[in-house]
């Protein structure tokens, strides 16, 4: 079971103290959607809202045809997992997975089954008698998990479920999650502030940023077109590079950038007439910066740390003018801190980021 | 490098021997009085009327305990004791839960202010309000009842305290999953979060019980007639004469029986005193 849920103009406000401002969202029914932001963007403080743990000071929210805002959190058809997992620690597995059925009144024998059902598909069968203090973060985490479906939610709210998790488990985690939710094709919203999980699970990423969403969109476009500088600089790793720029000159597509570090660019761009240098930055990422052999002319980069990742190297440096760029270059590099290495810029992958931090993409992108 | 040095084990206090010899003496101290008193129970009463110094030499009889079952009413006050301390443990477990659930969990107005209030409780003293207990005691003809005796211990605002910070410390991630689980507040209070709180009614329960056994003040009061009498204040009046020079061996008998029961609820339930009084210091 499925179901779209609708975000309209909410608001949260505690006292005088704004949270979210004017939030309207759609979610479809199946959809993968994750709320990506920093801390204290307000990401978990809507999932909560969603989940009837909050109250919405403005808006509506809706599951399916049903607002569920006016409703207490078992009666919105929502089940939620949570960063702590919040098993009952006195209560076995199975206990754990039967406790939201049998509030609902639902027959022993159909409890059991859903209970089965559901373990099996977790492959957490052998484990329904222990009580979650024998369980090891990845089984607790599995059984939160199935403790959700047994519900048959219309909608699963995840916040933050692998944040406890080890790094290898967490990976194995990902995986098996992406592979449920194609299994179940249930509405799905995740939130976390971390942004491979965000990549990797979305079908669709909301980032959230300053009390409101600052861009939804699907993995590829948050990464290849953000919307703002702040989207720019928050997903990806290495962070976006940014420039300062110091003209913008040309006329038709085809314009001259003018930077400090960089010098003169061309790059083909369709600017509005309000757009000004000042306070304007030119943003590309390490992975269109390329290394250039020895010898060759281009911008000059005194590199200070170099980080080897295997299939990768990251050169960390200065431009001429002091201003700190970010260079990839494949594994085999040899590049070490003090070389002065050339570079040169994919200009088809840059973006203008105006005084306001709205983005602006090169057409070749 | 010198191979004779053993390894420093920081357990082994043991090896620290003027703390052996201290730890020793102070329990030699401890035991005395208790070692005194099981000695006097088992000794005739007429050879200790010549003098206790007898405790240490043969012959020792249990006539003393023999003779509770025929010629004392400590069975009765034995009884009277238990009813007490287990009614007064009872409502305290209770009354203390539902308070502490509600300090920790609900939102109403004033519950800052209730909440001080209660710890009043820890600041004022028995002797302080006896007086006006007892007369309103009387008014309503509760004493020499079960719970007269009972009522006053039932009001814990240690209980109380103690509950509300053990209810505070469990996450409210549970409530919250619970509530998305349809759980009604009432369900989630007892059978999610009252069964988390086990460890706290075990400790509360037997700091209640063995206060209420030993409990003197209020049962000297309240319990003016002998078949109401809890086995402290039915001891204190089986003293016969000045300086109990007669039946010292009767009266130390009821008093290791008085013990018995605290020494049983300590044996059974020491895991749970000694995480009480470390307080959960670690972990």
């Amino acid at each position: 079971m499925s179901a779209t849920i609708e975000i309209t103009n909410v608001s949260k406000r505690y006292g005088a103290l704004s949270v979210l401002d004017d939030i309207s969202l759609s979610v479809k029914a199946g959809e993968f959607v994750v709320f990506l932001g920093p801390s204290g963007c307000g990401k978990s403080t809507l999932l909560r809202m969603i989940a009837g743990l909050e109250d919405v000071t403005a808006g509506t929210i809706s599951v399916g045809d049903q607002r569920v805002d006016t409703l207490p959190p078992g009666k919105r058809g929502v089940a939620m997992v949570f960063q702590s997992y919040a098993l009952y620690p006195h209560m076995t597995v199975a206990q754990n997975m039967s406790f939201g059925l049998e509030n609902i009144g639902l027959p022993k024998g159909e409890i059991e089954g859903r209970v089965q059902q559901a373990a099996a598909t977790l492959e957490i069968a052998h484990l329904l008698d222990r009580k979650p203090a024998k369980l090891s973060g990845g089984q607790r985490q599995r059984v939160a998990i199935g403790r959700a479906i047994v519900k048959e939610p219309k909608a699963f709210l995840f916040d933050e479920p692998l944040s406890n998790l080890d790094a290898a488990l967490r990976g194995r985690t990902r995986l098996e999650l992406a592979q449920l939710h194609a299994r179940l094709g249930s509405t799905m919203i995740f939130v976390t502030h971390d942004q491979v999980e965000a990549m990797t699970l979305a079908d669709r990423i909301v980032i959230m940023h300053n009390r409101g969403i600052e861009q939804v969109g699907t993995p590829m476009e948050i990464y290849r077109r953000p919307a703002s500088r702040f989207v720019a600089g928050f997903v990806g790793s290495p962070a976006m590079n940014f420039v300062p720029l110091k003209s913008v000159t040309g006329n038709g597509r085809t314009l001259t950038i003018g930077t400090d570090g960089l010098g003169d660019i061309s790059a083909a761009f369709q600017l509005p007439s309000s757009f000004t240098p000042e306070g304007a930055s030119l943003g590309i990422r390490a992975e269109d910066v390329s290394v250039l052999p020895d010898g060759q002319g281009g911008i000059a980069l005194k590199a200070e740390v170099v980080e080897r990742l295997g299939d990768r190297t990251l050169i960390y440096g200065h431009l001429a003018d002091g201003t700190k760029l970010t260079a990839e270059t494949d594994g085999r590099s040899e590049a070490r801190g003090g070389d002065t290495l050339q570079l040169v810029l994919d200009t088809t992958a840059i973006h203008l980021f105006d005084a306001a931090g709205i983005a602006h993409h090169s057409e070749g992108e | 490098m010198s191979t004779d040095q053993t390894t420093y084990r920081p357990e082994a206090l043991t090896g620290n021997r003027t703390l052996l010899a201290i730890a020793i003496v102070f329990s030699v101290v401890m035991m005395a009085p208790v070692a005194w008193l099981v000695g006097l129970s088992i000794k005739d009463n007429k050879e200790l009327m010549l003098g206790t110094e007898s405790v240490f030499a043969l012959p020792y009889t249990l006539v003393n305990y023999v003779n509770i079952l025929y010629s004392s009413q400590a069975f009765g006050w034995f009884f009277n004791s238990l009813v007490v301390a287990i009614g007064q443990t009872t409502g305290v477990l209770i009354l203390a839960s539902l308070a502490g659930y509600a300090f920790a969990r609900l939102e109403f107005p004033f519950r800052r202010t209730i909440f001080v209030i209660v710890l009043f409780g820890l600041a004022v003293p028995e002797q302080a309000v006896i007086i006006a207990r007892h007369q309103m005691f009387n008014w309503f003809g509760l004493h020499n009842s079960y719970i007269g005796l009972m009522l006053p211990g039932m009001s814990s605002a240690f209980g109380v305290f103690l509950m509300t910070q053990f209810f505070k410390a469990i996450p409210k991630e549970i409530d919250e999953a619970a509530l998305l689980d349809n759980a009604s507040p009432l369900r989630i209070f007892w059978k999610v979060l009252l069964p988390l709180t086990l460890p706290a009614q075990a400790t509360l329960g037997i700091f209640t019980f063995l206060h209420a056994w030993n409990d003197y003040w209020w049962p000297l009061i309240s319990a003016t007639r002998k078949e109401m009498f809890t086995l402290t204040i039915g001891i204190a009046s089986s003293q016969t004469n000045f300086a109990q020079s007669e039946g010292l061996g009767f009266l130390s008998a009821q008093a290791v029986f008085a013990s018995l029961p605290v020494l049983i609820v300590y044996v059974i339930f020491q895991r749970h005193i000694v995480t009480a009084v470390s307080g959960g210091a670690v972990k």
